[in-house]
């Protein structure tokens, strides 16, 4: 956050290049300043819970940590994974208002595909729908229907389509990257560094689970439960499926 | 004194003069098989009015559905001599009120539904006509909307298939976006509501849909008008007295599974029978609670012996 101020500062003093609407800096970064915001937006993302999700030949699995900060809170209500059609899964970390926006798109593109075209929708195809509408933002009031700000989430799209499971990330600026293994949310740094440890190509998707639960669980300041943690897998034979609370017991007890 | 002025006829009558001119093999071939050069063309059908083909000269693209001045699309003018005469009725065919449309399509089908205490059952034909013309016996008029929804077609399949597919799309939204399945008394309103917004636009579909919400068996019965109407037992199409007929004579609610599925079998059966539009397969589902079952799918041919005790023979003096 500190970094993201100081950039602000160190651009606000030159001031010539603020006038434009979407001009680069000669650091080579957009000016705009709604642009600037994604690199806020992307910070922002920091600040969120973990999420991580690994990708195997077998399929693929995202684990959520789920931030009870009351006891009087209703952890259920809190929604962290979603299901956009019956082969793809969702994992959102950041503003989970602005992610409703984003999962309720996947969910449409993805039935308009199957209406239009009689067909799933492939993987990389959500994600690329998905960033075009987290794109439409800018400072210019000529654009109709464009939003002011980016959208303060990441998401991991786990799914399985004719070219085999996938996982896909996408952050607010609407870039979108496939991934063997992805972590975003606060604990992301050092997420990621223990999945570029720990993965390997020839993981069962059993594993996966294991590895990407132990990791949340260095990361996580609670103890592991079933309650605040998330668990949902996509496999090619069985599609989306979503933990249920016993099924996550089962699986903290093999990281316990 | 040629043969054509002895008989009164005027010189150059097409009919004499050019008879022999008209016998060429290319002029049969262009006359009477138009359609393999040019597959858009079907040849003319030998009457010169057929109300049902008069029908659909009407011009579609035209808002108020007029008459088309110049024929193009289905058929050849009368049997390919010269230029079809199309009167010209521009002005004098006034608009149905709100822009309808002229053309009423007889729902040339046999669709049925009924509750039971075992659940909902739904039996149709399988025949597709357009006017006299028999275009398919294999129609799938049941559309599966999800795994405990199903919608019946009659009237235009291209409406029924599109707007119930397009239903098809919003129940899964809805079950996305709610975490639970839509009711078969909500998903019936949405394609309602459809119906409403395109009323008078002239769309043509009668349907019923069935299926297992929590409140148990669920069916209603949706038409192009955006009337909608929950129901124990429906039969739509031009069959659908013949059917009636069958269904109210032995229709009770307590009948075990086994006898409500042969009660809409034989109601389509006999439905086939009497209705010429209707025909092809009878196919029998079955909605219970964990969602609907095919139950059979039989031409009817292979029921004509099974039920022949049951038909009075048609007697021509």
């Amino acid at each position: 956050m500190n970094g993201g101020l100081k950039s602000a500062k160190m651009f606000l003093t030159r001031s010539e290049y603020d006038r434009g609407v979407n001009t680069f800096s000669p650091e080579g970064r957009l000016f705009q300043a709604s642009k600037l915001q994604v690199e806020y937006a992307i910070e922002a993302i920091k600040l969120g819970s973990t999420v991580i999700g690994i990708c195997t030949s077998e399929g693929v699995v995202l684990v959520v940590e789920k931030r009870i900060t009351s006891p009087l809170m209703e952890p259920s209500t809190i929604e962290k994974i979603a299901e956009v059609d019956r082969h793809i899964g969702v994992a959102c970390s950041g503003l989970t208002a602005d992610s409703k926006t984003l999962i309720d798109r996947a969910r449409l593109e993805c039935q308009n595909h199957w209406f239009t075209y009689n067909e799933k929708m492939t993987v990389e195809s959500v994600a690329q729908a998905v960033s075009n509408l987290a794109i439409k933002f800018g400072d210019s009031d000529d654009d109709e229907g464009a939003m002011s700000r980016p959208f303060g989430v990441a998401l991991l799209f786990a799914g399985a389509d004719e070219k085999g499971p996938q996982l896909y990330h996408m952050d607010p600026s609407g870039t979108y990257v496939q991934y063997d293994a992805k972590a975003i949310g606060s604990g992301s740094e050092g997420a990621q560094q223990t999945l570029v440890e720990m993965y390997n190509k020839s993981m069962t998707l059993k594993e996966a689970v294991k590895t990407s639960l132990t990791i949340l669980k260095q990361v996580m300041e609670e103890k592991l439960n079933s309650t605040n943690v998330e668990v949902s897998i996509v496999t090619p034979k069985d599609n989306f499926h979503m933990y249920s609370k016993e099924e996550v017991e089962e699986a903290i007890k093999d990281v316990a | 004194m040629a043969l054509d002025s002895l008989c009164g006829f005027a010189t150059g009558q097409p009919s004499f003069k050019a008879f022999s001119s008209m016998c060429t093999l290319q002029n049969d071939l262009d006359v009477f098989s138009g359609n393999f050069k040019n597959n858009l063309q079907l040849m003319n059908p030998p009457a010169a009015h057929i109300p049902e083909l008069e029908a659909m000269k009407v011009d579609y693209k035209d808002p108020l559905h007029r008459e088309r001045k110049t024929p193009y699309g289905f058929y050849k003018s009368p049997l390919g001599y010269g230029p079809m005469e199309v009167p010209d009725v521009g002005a004098a065919t006034a608009p149905s009120p709100g822009g309808g449309v002229k053309i009423q399509m007889a729902h040339g089908t046999t669709t049925l539904g009924f509750k039971f205490k075992g659940g909902v059952i739904i039996a149709v034909d399988s025949r597709a006509t357009g006017g006299m013309f028999i275009g398919s016996q294999n129609v799938k008029k049941i559309i599966e909307i999800n795994d405990s929804l199903l919608g019946t077609m009659a009237g235009g399949a291209a409406d029924c298939i599109y707007w119930e597919r397009f239903l098809s799309k919003q129940c899964r939204l809805y079950e996305l976006r709610n975490r639970e399945k839509i009711s078969v008394a909500a998903a019936s309103k949405l394609l309602a509501n459809i119906c409403f917004h395109y009323k008078g636009y002239g769309l043509s579909m009668g349907t019923m849909i069935a299926g297992w919400d929590k409140r148990g068996p669920g069916l209603y019965y949706v038409d192009d008008d955006g009337r909608r109407a929950p129901g124990n037992l429906f039969s739509v199409g031009s069959g659908s007295t013949y059917a009636l007929g069958v269904l109210d004579g032995s229709y009770k609610w307590d009948m075990t599974d086994e006898e409500a599925q042969e009660l809409g079998r034989r109601a389509i059966f006999h439905a086939t029978h009497r209705d010429a539009a209707s025909g092809g397969v009878v196919r029998v589902y079955h909605v219970k609670a964990g969602g609907w079952e095919k139950i059979s799918e039989v031409d009817n041919d292979k029921y004509w012996e099974k039920y022949s005790d049951q038909k009075m023979p048609i007697v021509i003096n």
